[in-house]
């Protein structure tokens, strides 16, 4: 046995060839279930009360205050103006979709690029996607005027023959947010399904038994159900996938189909895109870094992986670049004056300057940064970037929302936006709420995919050595 | 069922009108009547009133609580509907019915014809059939109409601050005149407003009969009585001037702003355009003033000096006059100083049009300037031609000087308020005042006994309009809250037996029955007045020269400045503080609103460190008044602007704190030297509408001057970028083809060259659509209302501006050179009614759609809010309901919180409950509630919160005239309104504008007034490189400046912005003349 095995070494690619183990320690797969059901089956540590109680305050105080006082008493308890009619409400709009996307990226797209690294941090990001497409959800609802007709939006059949105008880009965006909601909840719930079968198997009290028994829909894990599983879940990833690029495309849309200088341009679905995916994995990385030390799983979310997620969102941050500087390239080079005066005035307009250099900072700049395996291997400096990522690409969606309406064609509408406390304040709660589901799912939840990471050890590959074929269980 | 009172009451007009419904509702015969089935006929009504009368009243009142209701448009509205039993004769309920009266002025009055829906007026026009009129007005007319239904307007009789009963306080009225009567009134003394009414002037004299002892007296806190008594001094007889800006070629202003701060301003405005118009006959103004106003915007060369020295530049124009006239001929002098060169090109101007100028001083300049522009006008032989002097009596009374030194035993107060702008603090106080006042203001305080005064709208009376004619002011509705007009007043304090207003009106102009129906009818009297032919002046030329001399003042500087005080374009002299649409109405020069500043030039602000906001104190012959500084682009330097009528203490709900008092420091001149200012250190945030003061060198407003026009150039191609090539598109607009079928298709043109930037449009459009009042605190946060506004932009000669100016703040324009100098162009912008409009294809809902006629309609019920269309509209021109402007309280207009439906109570019941009761039910009181009510155009909805609103081209006045068309077609197929038929209607700001530059109409008719004026040369659309194919459009301004002046420029400022810009020019222009 061990002959072969140092056989078998001497067959192997050399060190720095050789890709990082997915999980570390060379741990087996009873080890790795422990490992992964623990947190959701143990006693509540103190820092998830530390960090659940003021999420938990926002969400259930802030937020409702915030968004009942402004729905009975009108958009006008927020900033928005005359010339700036779209404020806070559409960038946190925004900024929440793109906050979605990387989840769904990590899962779905790498699942179909065959990538086994995605699988250790996928459900992470997957609820990320969930709750900020929630959140996201949310804006477009309560920012209009009138929100209890929000159903007027909706092809509703009705006497009046009214419909929806559907050459409107804010119609397609309720398509567009609500079938990703739908096919992200979906593809979330699916994937769960065997670690609730998991959980469930575990589970010492009658209640944890009845709550997965009935979350796990009765799988047993046969042939059949994996068989049946699999396919769907190829299915919607790739469903899923091609939401990725749809949602943001046309929350670009929303925009580049108006003629308002500073929108008005072809680039903005990819433009929308790519920046949801960076502002994404910026979020992955201040959701993974705490996460994984505070919950044991150092070697599950390696360094490697970390390292991984940081290479994507220097890839991400560089096409952003790419298209800043072909949006003030293209604003200088169209010759149009109105253009011109917008992009000018990103940098160099008194009024949001501060603005236009925090983006150029972080998003241009700060990105930079992932360049060195040094700072990508310190998670202390990930974490950082990671929220200065966020910050950069909020601020983004507010110069492109904010910094293109305040001076738009004709001067004397010109005018300035500041949000308010309320402004603020249901930012406040978004985010609260966003935390306080996604530590109720940390705690409660399996928050790493346990089959699919057992599926990428190397003992599940039937030839591996110590796989399934040579050693009955692969067990240890 | 029989009408038992066959007889009405009130047989004057043929109408009868009722006080309030409020009144008619609590009448315990009114409840009771509701409780039965059917009233138990119509004996129990002895009021005088007949059976159809009340019948009337019901169901119009109930109408109201149903049509007019709040929210209504958004809702299902809430409808009480008794219908009638019996149809009245020769009325249709619904349809709006016309009279006409007058809005008297204090030197004039304005005809008007007030519209009427169920005998409630909701909207004013200008009496289009009065001789010298085109049915335009001024935006005090417009605005009128709030204060009828005010609700802060003295309501009630109060003798010591207690509510008396009408009754008793009429009784003492009564006392009064048989205490004078048997004193012959001593120790009598009446105060009151300069008036042109001659039914007064008659109870005046009356008075003096009466009480030979009793002293009147008349003042104005702004007084243009002025130039009537100038004219009178100068050529020694009782007559006032009447300018005819439309005879004149050349005009020279001496700090007059007759185009937008004196009085009888539509008037001025309407012949002003009419000599406006680009062609060989175009006028030419000149403008000397140190604030810059509406005249300075609208003149081809202003002069920025001091105030104080207009009286040496008017003398020194009329000694070159002399001289020329003397033989030196002026066309061999010489001046080198820029000055001298100004005035020298100015008199060589205007003795070159001899018998064809007009040189009028401004209200605000001491009688000496007055004087001297007669003078020029006499000696270019234009006295007669663009000045007719028409006799006029002379007002009796003694002035308000006088007044303080009176010490009599009864005041008795007409109108006017004292204590706020006379600074009246009664020393030895009369043993008792009395009050007639429309409000329980500060003077009503200080007051004994007060009366409520009526509306006009409310009174009968009369009034001579400036041009001398009379004309009727006839009521509209019963007094809502049992208010005496002046004249019952004046008639029962001299113990007249005859005190029904109406009685006295007839009794003064003495026509009979036929002809006072006619006159009723007409709204004027057709006379000629008498006009002075061959005036004589009474002061030489060297005395003339002494008196200028005696009144130029040494040029200011920064340690003693000059106070320039003038007449507030919206609250006037305060009386209009408590008007929410005036004080939200944007200043037309400034932009601000709910405010009046401190102006100053950017060189004092920097001279005495002072900013925008910066809170200061003047001082001035020992008062003092704490203010905000406000920098405004053209103001001379060291000269201070103070609008008076602001800082009232008790003015209402809406007037009271808005603003800083001038008149702490004023005391009757208007123009001061030797004032100092302070820093407090206090800062103060002003609510401006429009913050960028340059256009940018965008072609939103395009000019040109008469001569680069003259010369047939191809100004479009000129002035704007190369015409887009014509894309057919690939996808064809649905539109063109509904084109072919629809029978009209709308459009407007604005003559910009005839626009003066006034802001009637804004009032009447507000009034017409039931556009609400945001408050300060909204307008600062840029959400005012308003469907129309006047973009008002500064241009400069580019030169001066920066690279960097174009990156700095709007708050940091102030700081830039290039302001100092500038001229000023108006342009009122509206929805442009794109036929490729942005907005409709964003919507989500479908809320705002085209129709076949042209006009981009919006759904109110089905818009959500979404705000995109604004986001996508050019022009910035839809605006949001952010707050439920309609139902947030008077209170809150102030505030910044907002309180909402959860949190706030109404009448002592929260407002949710309220809301769950009835949804229509508003945040507002009751008593604010029904006069609100009262005052809604029944034909516009009243938008609720949420909600994305527009200008509809007045679509209710479109659809008005094309139901009537209908219903007169019958069977034919007559139906398209034709402007050759008289059929097509007026737009509210087309109706209201006295310069006549908005015309509405049928483009798809080629012979209609817009048709052809989008055919001239002129017509230009803003943006049009956007492709959205505006139906509203311009017509390019044309400026006629001298080419002699040293200020002579090829082309405007705006111009040579746009060139410099767009890096584009279109002809080398030598800058300046030397």
């Amino acid at each position: 046995m061990s002959e072969s095995l140092e056989h078998l070494k001497s067959l192997a690619a050399p060190a720095e060839l050789r890709r990082a183990p997915v999980v570390e320690g060379n741990r087996g797969l009873g080890w790795l279930t422990d490992k992964l059901s623990v947190f959701a089956e143990g006693k509540i540590p103190r820092w998830w009360w530390i960090l659940f109680l003021p999420a938990a305050f926002a969400a259930t105080v802030i937020f409702p205050t915030c968004l009942f006082y402004q729905v009975f008493t009108g958009v006008g308890v927020w900033g928005n103006n005359h010339p700036v009619m779209w404020g806070l409400d559409i960038v946190n709009f925004i900024w929440w979709v793109g906050v979605a996307h990387a989840g769904t990226l990590i899962s779905a797209l790498l699942f179909l690029t065959k990538q086994h690294w995605r699988t250790t941090i996928g459900r992470m990001a997957e609820a990320m996607t969930v709750f900020s497409v929630m959140m996201a959800g949310l804006y477009p609802a309560i920012h209009v005027g009138r929100a209890w007709f929000d159903w007027f939006m909706f092809p509703v059949p009705n006497s009046n023959g009214l419909w929806p105008q559907f050459r409107s880009p804010l119609m397609w965006d309720v398509f567009a947010v609500n079938t990703y909601l739908v096919v992200s909840s979906l593809f979330f719930f699916m994937g769960m399904i065997p670690d609730f079968a998991v959980l469930r198997d575990r589970a010492t009290t009658r209640l944890r038994k009845g709550i997965f028994s009935f979350l796990a829909m009765g799988w047993t894990g046969s042939a059949r159900q994996w068989h049946h599983y699999e396919k769907a879940y190829v299915v919607l990833c790739g469903l899923c996938t091609l939401l990725v690029f749809t949602v943001s495309s046309i929350v670009g849309l929303d925009f580049c189909t108006a003629q308002i200088a500073g929108w008005h341009a072809t680039i903005f679905p990819l433009y929308f895109v790519i920046g949801a995916v960076f502002c994404g994995f910026g979020m992955v990385l201040v959701i993974l870094i705490p996460l994984r030390k505070w919950c044991g799983l150092e070697q599950v979310i390696t360094l490697s992986h970390i390292d991984k997620v940081a290479k994507l969102a220097l890839v991400s941050g560089l096409i952003i670049d790419y298209i800043y500087l072909m949006e003030f390239f293209i604003a200088w080079y169209s010759g149009d004056q109105y253009e011109r005066w917008v992009f000018g005035h990103r940098l160099f307009g008194h009024t949001y300057m501060v603005l236009g250099w925090i983006l150029i900072g972080i998003n241009v700049c700060v990105t930079q940064l992932l360049w060195f395996k040094k700072v990508r291997a310190n998670l202390a400096w990930l974490f950082i970037i990671g929220v200065l990522i966020n910050i950069g690409m909020w601020t983004e969606r507010f110069v492109i929302v904010v910094g293109s309406l305040y001076q738009e064609f004709l001067p004397a509408n010109w005018g300035k936006y500041m949000p308010t406390m309320w402004d603020i304040g249901l930012y406040i709660g978004t985010l609260g709420a966003f935390f306080m589901l996604y530590l109720l799912f940390v705690k409660f939840l399996p928050m790493i995919a346990i089959s699919e990471v057992k599926g990428v050890m190397p003992e599940a590959d039937p030839h591996h050595p110590l796989g399934g074929a040579n050693k009955e269980g692969g067990h240890e | 069922m029989k009408n038992l009172n066959s007889q009405p009451a009130l047989p004057v007009t043929g109408r009868r009108y009722w006080r309030s419904l409020d009144e008619l509702a609590d009448t315990p015969e009114f409840k009771e009547w509701l409780h039965r089935e059917f009233p138990q006929g119509a004996s129990e009504l002895e009021d005088g009133s007949s059976r159809r009368h009340f019948l009337k009243i019901m169901s119009a009142s109930f109408a109201l609580a149903g049509v007019a209701v709040m929210g209504s448009g958004c809702r299902r509205p809430e409808e009480k509907l008794v219908p009638y039993g019996q149809q009245p004769e020769n009325y249709t309920f619904g349809t709006a019915e016309y009279f006409a009266t007058a809005m008297p002025t204090r030197t004039g009055a304005v005809p008007l014809v007030a519209k009427s829906y169920e005998g409630r007026p909701i909207k004013v026009e200008g009496n289009a059939l009065f001789p010298n009129g085109n049915g335009g007005t001024d935006r005090f007319a417009q605005a009128s109409v709030l204060d009828l239904y005010d609700v802060d307007r003295a309501r009630r009789f109060t003798s010591a601050g207690n509510k008396v009963a009408r009754a008793d306080a009429l009784a003492f009225l009564d006392t009064l005149a048989q205490k004078f009567a048997a004193n012959q009134g001593e120790g009598l003394a009446l105060l009151a407003e300069s008036s042109t009414s001659p039914s007064r002037a008659r109870l005046q004299k009356i008075i003096a009969g009466k009480y030979p002892k009793a002293q009147w007296f008349t003042y104005d806190a702004v007084d243009s009585g002025i130039h009537q008594r100038a004219a009178t001094q100068a050529f020694g007889q009782p007559v006032k001037p009447v300018f005819n800006f439309d005879q004149a070629a050349i005009i020279v202003s001496l700090d007059a702003d007759f185009l937008g701060g004196e009085d009888d301003l539509h008037n001025h405005i309407r012949k002003f355009a009419a000599s406006r118009k680009p062609g060989p006959n175009m006028n030419r103004l000149y403008a000397v003033e140190s604030l810059f106003t509406l005249t300075g915007a609208g003149a081809d060369h202003r002069l920025r000096v001091a105030a104080g020295a207009v009286a040496g530049i008017a003398s020194g124009i009329l000694n070159l006059l002399v001289q020329d006239s003397a033989g030196t001929s002026l066309s061999s002098m010489k001046a080198t100083a820029e000055l001298d060169r100004w005035m020298l090109t100015c008199a060589k101007d205007l003795a070159a049009n001899r018998g064809k100028v007009l040189v009028v001083a401004g209200q605000r300049q001491p009688l000496e300037v007055h004087l001297l522009a007669h003078a020029i006008n006499t000696a270019l032989d234009s006295i007669g031609t663009t000045v007719t002097l028409i006799s006029a009596p002379e007002s009796a009374g003694l002035d308000a000087k006088s007044f303080a030194a009176a010490t009599p035993d009864t005041l008795v107060i007409l109108g006017g308020n004292p204590v706020y702008n006379l600074n009246w603090s009664p020393k030895q106080k009369p043993a008792t005042v009395v009050r007639l006042g429309y409000y329980e203001d500060e003077t009503a305080e200080k007051s004994d006994w007060n009366f409520p005064a009526t509306h006009f709208l409310e009174s009968w009376g009369d009034a001579t309009t400036s041009d001398g004619t009379l004309v009727p002011v006839q009521p509209l509705i019963q007094p809502l809250f049992d208010g005496l007009t002046e004249l019952e007043f004046l008639a029962r304090l001299a113990g007249e037996t005859q005190t029904n207003p109406c009685d006295i009106v007839r009794a003064t102009v003495g026509l009979g029955e036929e002809a006072w129906k006619k006159f009723l009818f007409n709204g004027f009297l057709a006379a000629t007045p008498v006009t002075l032919s061959s005036p004589k002046l009474v002061q030489t030329f060297s005395q003339l020269k002494q008196l200028a001399a005696g009144v130029t003042k040494p040029a200011p500087t920064a340690g003693s400045l000059e106070v320039v005080f003038y007449r507030d374009a919206k609250a006037d002299d305060g009386r209009y503080a408590n008007n929410g649409w005036l004080q939200e109405l944007p200043e037309p020069v400034t932009k601000m609103t709910w405010d009046n500043a401190v102006l100053v030039s950017r060189k004092t602000a920097q001279d005495l460190g002072v900013a925008n906001g910066d809170i200061v104190e003047i001082t001035l012959n020992g008062r003092t008044v704490s203010g905000p500084i406000w920098t405004q682009p053209g103001m001379a330097d060291y000269s201070l602007g103070l609008a008076l009528g602001y800082g009232r203490d008790k003015a209402g709900r809406v007037g009271t704190g808005v603003g800083f008092n001038a008149y702490k420091i004023f005391n009757g001149s208007y123009v001061e030297a030797g004032a100092t200012l302070k820093k407090t250190g206090g800062t103060y945030v002003l609510a401006c509408t429009q913050h960028h003061w340059s256009m940018e060198g965008r072609p939103a407003v395009r000019e040109s001057n008469l001569e680069q026009f003259a010369k047939d150039f191809d100004y479009d191609k000129g002035y704007s970028e190369p015409p887009p090539p014509v894309v057919q598109s690939l996808y064809p607009n649905p539109l063109d083809a509904a084109k072919k079928t629809a029978l009209h298709q709308w459009g407007m043109t604005i003559d910009l060259n005839a626009c003066v930037g006034c802001g009637t449009c804004v009032m009447a459009c507000q009034s017409e659509n039931n556009i609400p009042i945001v408050g300060k605190d909204q307008v600062k946060r840029g959400r005012e209302m308003h469907w129309l506004r006047i973009d008002r932009y500064f241009t400069a000669d580019p030169v001066k501006r920066k690279p960097a100016d174009a990156y700095q703040t709007d708050e940091n324009q102030q700081f830039a050179e290039w302001i100092d100098d500038v001229q000023a162009v108006n342009q009122p912008m509206l929805c442009q009614m794109c036929e490729t409009a942005p907005c409709e294809s964003v919507c989500p809902v479908n809320a705002t759609v085209h129709d076949q006629e042209g006009l981009n309609v919006m759904a109110y019920n089905r818009c959500i809010g979404t705000r995109y269309c604004s986001n996508n509209c050019p022009y910035k021109v839809r605006r949001f309901n952010y707050l439920d402007f309609n139902k947030r309280p008077l209170t809150e207009l102030k505030g910044t919180m907002y309180s909402t439906t959860l949190t706030h109570k109404t009448d002592g019941q929260w407002d949710l409950i309220r809301w769950w009761n009835d949804p229509n039910s508003g945040m507002r009181t009751e008593d604010e509630w029904d006069l609100i009510k009262l005052s809604k155009n029944p034909d516009v909805t009243v938008r609720m919160r949420g909600v994305m609103e527009k200008c509809t081209y007045c679509t209710q006045r479109i659809e008005h005239a094309k139901i009537a068309q209908k219903a007169k077609a019958g069977a034919s197929d007559n139906v398209r309104l034709s402007e050759a038929a008289g059929t097509v209607p007026k737009t509210a700001c087309q109706q209201a504008c006295p310069a006549g530059a908005i015309v509405f109409g049928d483009v798809s008719d080629p012979t209609s007034q817009v048709s052809v004026l989008k055919q001239g040369l002129r017509n230009y659309s803003v943006l049009e490189e956007l492709l959205t194919k505006p139906r509203t459009t311009y017509l390019a301004r044309i400026r006629n400046p001298n080419p002699d002046m040293p200020d002579y420029r090829n082309w405007p400022y705006s111009h040579d912005e746009y060139e410099k810009f767009s890096g584009e020019t279109t002809e080398p222009a030598p800058k300046g003349n030397s």
